[in-house]
């Protein structure tokens, strides 16, 4: 039984509750976005409201206790990380705020820590960076390359967002190279620079693939073998050489070998039966220094097959059972005197009194003397 | 080539010194000849071990220029004006130098290096000091030689001493203290860099020889390119 409602109360009502809508919903001004120091104290005003105007603040939607405010600012002291958030201000029983600010709690960037190596020599080299403590804000960073007095482009590296590369144009340069950096975000700035002769920062990537194999019948040997790293561009004209260390996994002294040329070589004084840990570094004939040490490898000498008394005498009874004097004593007969006697054929020297040890001896030998 | 007052009677002498040196060529012994290798392997040799003796004869010498060249951080602006032969060079060149310009270009740079290195007459310098220059100079020497030999097993003319030098030449201006251990600098820099190109250098030459087949087939082999 609906009484119908004029046409007109349908559209005020209507209309009222779009502007409520678009009042709660529509496009408010973007936050201000506001960067502060960790630790700093901040008070944020409700934007033009005045000081005595009655607001509530928000963090995140959540309510904020009246007793951080001075009159319509909140005041935050002692910022900590977990400040940060999108604060509003509303005026008491307002949907509408008045206000936001997207607090960003972070710290002004410390001395970048730079440097740079040349892997693949005579290519050029690659720098890298990175903060010795987080700013917990965005950071910029902006590379300078100088060659004397020429500028060098430090191309970005695709991967790395804090690396980049340099191409070697000239070779055996006297001058020295220069790399500065500078990083700056919304609290600070700061800068750092290197200075390098070409052959000082040459090290190569280790070596690749490095494979250990026992070598058979040889208990004492070791063959390592492994690939010069594929990042060194032109080993025929800039030649490595590697240096081998390895020990058994028990002990913690290294053995050391210097290599002037070849992959391979060959550990001749292994442990018997231990199994070894064996790394390979290479660095350039002349220049630079090493590289890191490879990922290791292991290996165990060769060691010869034990030999299991047991398959070996129970083998000849299904082969040659007439020929063998003495039945094979199987593990659980071997202590029983009564079998041994009871061998047919000419076995008469033995007798029920021969001890089981000489027995089991003959036995053995009978029995190996038909598997070999 | 623009020389200095205080360096004239030093490169005279010099290049006296190094005319009269004159590396004899080694008589070539056809019938049996190892080739070129052994003596190439040989003056990569050399140039470590130079490379490693000026390591500390710099050290040693810079101390005594004393601040700034002495500090590790020292990173002048290269003048240009010392008359050094200078080991840089671009990349492609470098790796397409024929062998003859190769040695060539080392031989003629340790001419020179040997020549100012002769000059470096410190009065002042610890008598420590100046017989590890002269020793140094020595081995110098050894290489050139060892250089001339390879260049001659290849059969390669030696580069003829310095055109530009006549005995008579204008008087430069004066050449401060300051300008002259700046020299000495630059003098030590180019030859530690000159070492370390020529052991790539030699190891190149040394990659092209290899397999060393039978002397005369060797010998063709090395005129080949």
């Amino acid at each position: 039984m609906a009484v119908p409602v004029p046409w007109a109360c349908c559209a005020v009502l209507a209309a009222a509750t779009a502007i409520v809508y678009a009042q709660r919903h529509s496009p408010q001004e973007a936050p201000h976005v506001q960067y502060e120091r960790l630790g700093s104290d901040v008070t944020l005003p409700c934007g033009t409201a005045n000081w005595d105007a009655a607001v509530t603040w928000r963090v995140n939607g959540t309510d904020l206790a009246p007793d951080l405010l001075n009159g319509s600012q909140l005041v935050l002291r002692g910022l900590e990380l977990g400040h940060s958030g999108l604060y509003a201000c509303f005026h008491r029983d307002s949907w509408h705020p008045r206000h936001q600010v997207l607090l960003h709690v972070g710290l002004p960037p410390r001395e970048p820590v730079l440097s740079c190596r040349s892997n693949t020599y005579p290519k050029g080299f690659y720098c890298s960076w990175h903060l010795p403590a987080p700013t917990y804000i965005p950071n910029t960073f902006n590379v300078t390359a100088l060659h004397g007095s020429k500028v060098m482009v430090c191309e970005k590296d695709p991967a790395l967002k804090n690396r980049c590369h340099i191409r070697y144009i000239h070779l055996f340069s006297t001058i020295k190279y220069k790399v500065s950096i500078s990083v700056s975000n919304a609290l600070g700035h700061n800068a750092t620079a290197i200075t390098f002769d070409e052959f000082t920062i040459v090290k190569p990537d280790p070596p690749e693939n490095v494979v250990a194999q026992p070598v058979t019948s040889n208990p004492r040997r070791l063959e390592v073998t492994w690939q010069t790293p594929s990042t060194w561009p032109d080993p025929e004209s800039f030649p490595l050489k590697f240096f081998l260390r390895y020990r058994p996994l028990i002990l913690d002294q290294w053995q050391h070998v210097e290599l002037s040329d070849g992959t391979t070589h060959t550990i001749t004084d292994a442990y018997p039966g231990k199994e070894y840990i064996i790394q390979v570094a290479a660095k350039d004939n002349d220049i630079g220094t090493w590289s890191d040490w490879s990922v290791a490898a292991h290996a165990t000498p060769w060691t010869e097959e034990p030999r299991h008394l047991t398959t070996e005498a129970q083998a000849p009874e299904t082969t040659t059972s007439t020929t063998n004097s003495l039945v094979p004593p199987s593990t659980t007969k071997i202590c029983d005197p009564m079998e041994l006697s009871s061998g047919a054929g000419p076995s008469a020297p033995f007798s029920i009194r021969v001890p089981v040890t000489l027995a089991l001896a003959a036995a053995a030998a009978t029995a190996s003397s038909f598997l070999i | 080539m623009d020389l200095r007052a205080g360096d004239s009677w030093g490169i005279i002498a010099c290049l006296c010194t190094v005319l009269w040196h004159l590396p004899a060529v080694p008589a070539l012994n056809r019938t049996g000849d190892p080739g070129p290798g052994p003596s190439i392997q040989k003056t990569y040799d050399l140039t470590r071990y130079l490379e490693h003796q000026l390591r500390t004869l710099a050290g040693t010498y810079l101390n005594y220029l004393g601040p700034p060249f002495n500090e590790p951080d020292f990173n002048p602006p290269r003048l240009g004006a010392e008359t050094l032969p200078r080991a840089t060079v671009n990349l492609e060149v470098w790796r397409s130098l024929n062998d003859k310009l190769r040695l060539t270009q080392n031989y003629e740079a340790y001419s020179h290096l040997l020549c100012h290195l002769r000059g470096l007459n410190r009065q002042a310098a610890a008598a420590e000091l100046r017989r590890s220059l002269a020793h140094f100079c020595t081995s110098l020497q050894g290489l050139l030689g060892s250089i001339a030999g390879v260049m001659a097993a290849l059969g390669y003319p030696l580069p003829q001493p310095l055109p530009g030098a006549e005995p008579a030449w204008a008087p430069g201006p004066a050449h401060s203290d300051f300008l002259q251990k700046m020299d000495d600098f630059w003098l030590l820099k180019e030859l530690q860099t000159w070492l370390w190109r020529s052991a790539k250098d030699f190891n190149r030459l040394k990659k092209k020889m290899q397999p060393p087949a039978a002397a005369v087939t060797l010998h063709l082999e090395a005129h080949g390119f």
